[in-house]
């Protein structure tokens, strides 16, 4: 018995030293760059093939979580919330040929494409919902990105506590993905203001801080370093992976 | 016959350096997998999340108190599970408290990165140990064969001193046979896959395999059992080189080589 309960605190000891020096490396800037390096790996091998899993409408999830940052505050969304968003437009400019600012009325008169997928948050939870929305592609193929444009970007009107503006990128494979809807609708009503309203991107195909919410103004850029952190999204500035597919 | 005391080269540079490997590795993955478990600490029997369907949770109902509640039946925790340390010197709503997490505070972004990391480490090892081992034959010797299973029983009385003499066997009994063939074929990969299988792209590339795990809760709940397999086995491992010469073994294991002991095989 006292050999058992030996070997018990050991292990015990093993694992609290392992925490230990973990949490001490964790802090050391160097090492932490040697574990971004997997970021690369995991981007090359998993990448964005397929696509997402589609449900039946039996499968929604009666309780979609609510996440990430508060409905936005701000006079600029009270007073869209205010006219029903009639006066919301959906900038699209940057590195494009033709930018253009999107009214709510003309993104519903475009093709809608309609999913039933699954949102995978980086926490740990899943939730399924019906999703109605323009193709990102569709959008992209009237502003015509130009040469060099890799990445777009989305600005949301949403900000935490902070005042720090809620951003996320995705590059040209990812955003022309069949499957990433600027979503209109979810479970066939209008997006609400606490989910997004009007509108929010969907991607199916990745984590869920990718689908930026509240979106107000889409950015085509040939490179997103010198944008707020520089890591391309709100939680990459704060230390996720800007490959959200794992 | 056993030449007792005769020292024999049992273990080669690979094996020896993708066990170390292996075992730094799964030590982060465990404590850094515990970290990311945190961030919502339940487990569901099903695809997307389902309070109805929870097998597992970790819970503060109330500040000072932690609960865990395993199908459907509540334990209190406090202390261990539940209501733990932070990390920052004081007791808070956490699952697994910070002595068990890498970093000790709570932080998502930083679990993920080294799980992420060591999970490339340890199917590497895994991975090069087993082709390695097939290349030279040296794994055949670990593998368990249909001739081997009718000595496990008589093996496992052995062991329970309800028997005086072990069955006839090579370098490695059939009890360490089976325990080393589940392990290297079996867990590790299932642990890998389902690790996988959590991935929203890799289920987009190819999710039949999220399918098979029932989904992508499903494969998140499996993901820990087999994490607990693999730790029931590194403890059972870890006690019986404790009590099995420890002192011969860990040289084998540094060094490759190991004294023979009358109760070895025949080292065919």
């Amino acid at each position: 018995m006292k050999r058992q309960l030996f070997i018990a605190t050991s292990l015990s000891a093993a694992l609290a030293g392992c925490s230990a020096i973990g949490t001490k490396l964790n802090d050391n800037a160097r090492f932490h760059s040697v574990l971004d390096s997997a970021e690369a790996l995991d981007q090359s091998i998993i990448g964005t093939h397929g696509l997402a899993k589609e449900y039946r409408a039996q499968d929604i999830s009666t309780n979609f979580p609510l996440d990430s940052l508060p409905t936005p505050m701000n006079s600029y969304y009270n007073a869209i919330v205010r006219d029903q968003f009639r006066s919301y437009k959906l900038v699209v400019d940057g590195a494009v040929e033709r930018p253009h600012a999107f009214t709510l009325a003309q993104l519903e008169k475009m093709p809608q494409k309609r999913d039933i997928t699954r949102h995978d948050c980086v926490e740990g939870w899943s939730a399924i919902a019906q999703w109605d929305g323009v193709p990102l592609a569709d959008v992209l193929a009237l502003v015509r990105p130009r040469a060099g444009a890799k990445f777009v970007v989305f600005h949301s009107m949403d900000s935490d506590q902070q005042g720090t503006a809620y951003y996320e990128s995705l590059n040209l494979h990812q955003a022309t993905h069949p499957q990433t809807l600027l979503a209109l609708r979810q479970n066939g009503k209008p997006i609400t203001a606490d989910r997004g309203a009007p509108v929010r991107l969907r991607v199916p195909t990745q984590l869920g801080y990718k689908s930026a919410k509240w979106v107000r103004r889409i950015e085509i850029v040939g490179s997103y370093g010198s944008l707020f952190g520089g890591k391309g999204g709100y939680w990459e500035d704060q230390g996720y992976e800007w490959y959200a597919g794992i | 016959m056993t030449e007792e005391g005769k020292a024999v080269y049992r273990h080669s540079l690979v094996t020896r350096i993708t066990h170390w490997l292996f075992f730094i590795a799964f030590m982060a993955l465990v404590s850094s997998g515990l970290q990311v478990f945190n961030a919502a600490p339940y487990l569901d029997a099903a695809d997307k999340s389902n309070p109805a369907r929870r097998v597992l949770s970790f819970d503060s109902p109330q500040d000072g108190i932690g609960t865990t509640t395993i199908f459907g039946h509540t334990l209190k925790t406090t202390g261990l599970f539940g209501w733990t340390a932070d990390g920052m010197g004081a007791q808070a709503a956490r699952a697994f408290p910070s002595w068990l997490t890498i970093p000790a505070y709570q932080s998502l972004a930083d679990g993920r990165r080294w799980h992420f990391f060591f999970a490339w480490i340890m199917a590497g090892c895994g991975f090069f140990y087993i082709v390695s081992g097939l290349a030279r034959r040296n794994l055949s010797e670990l593998i368990l064969r249909p001739r081997d299973i009718p000595k496990i029983v008589p093996m496992q009385l052995y062991y329970l001193r309800l028997r005086k003499e072990p069955p006839e066997h090579g370098t490695y009994n059939p009890l360490q046979k089976l325990a080393y063939t589940l392990v290297i074929f079996v867990f590790a990969p299932l642990l890998v896959l389902s690790g996988l299988a959590l991935s929203p792209g890799f289920d987009a590339w190819l999710h039949p395999i999220t399918s098979v795990f029932g989904g992508r809760q499903y494969a998140r709940l499996w993901h820990f059992v087999l994490m607990i397999a693999l730790l029931g086995f590194f403890v059972t491992h870890v006690i019986l080189v404790a009590t099995q010469g420890v002192f011969n073994q860990m040289r084998s294991m540094i060094t490759g080589w190991y004294r023979l002991r009358s109760s070895d095989g025949t080292g065919v």
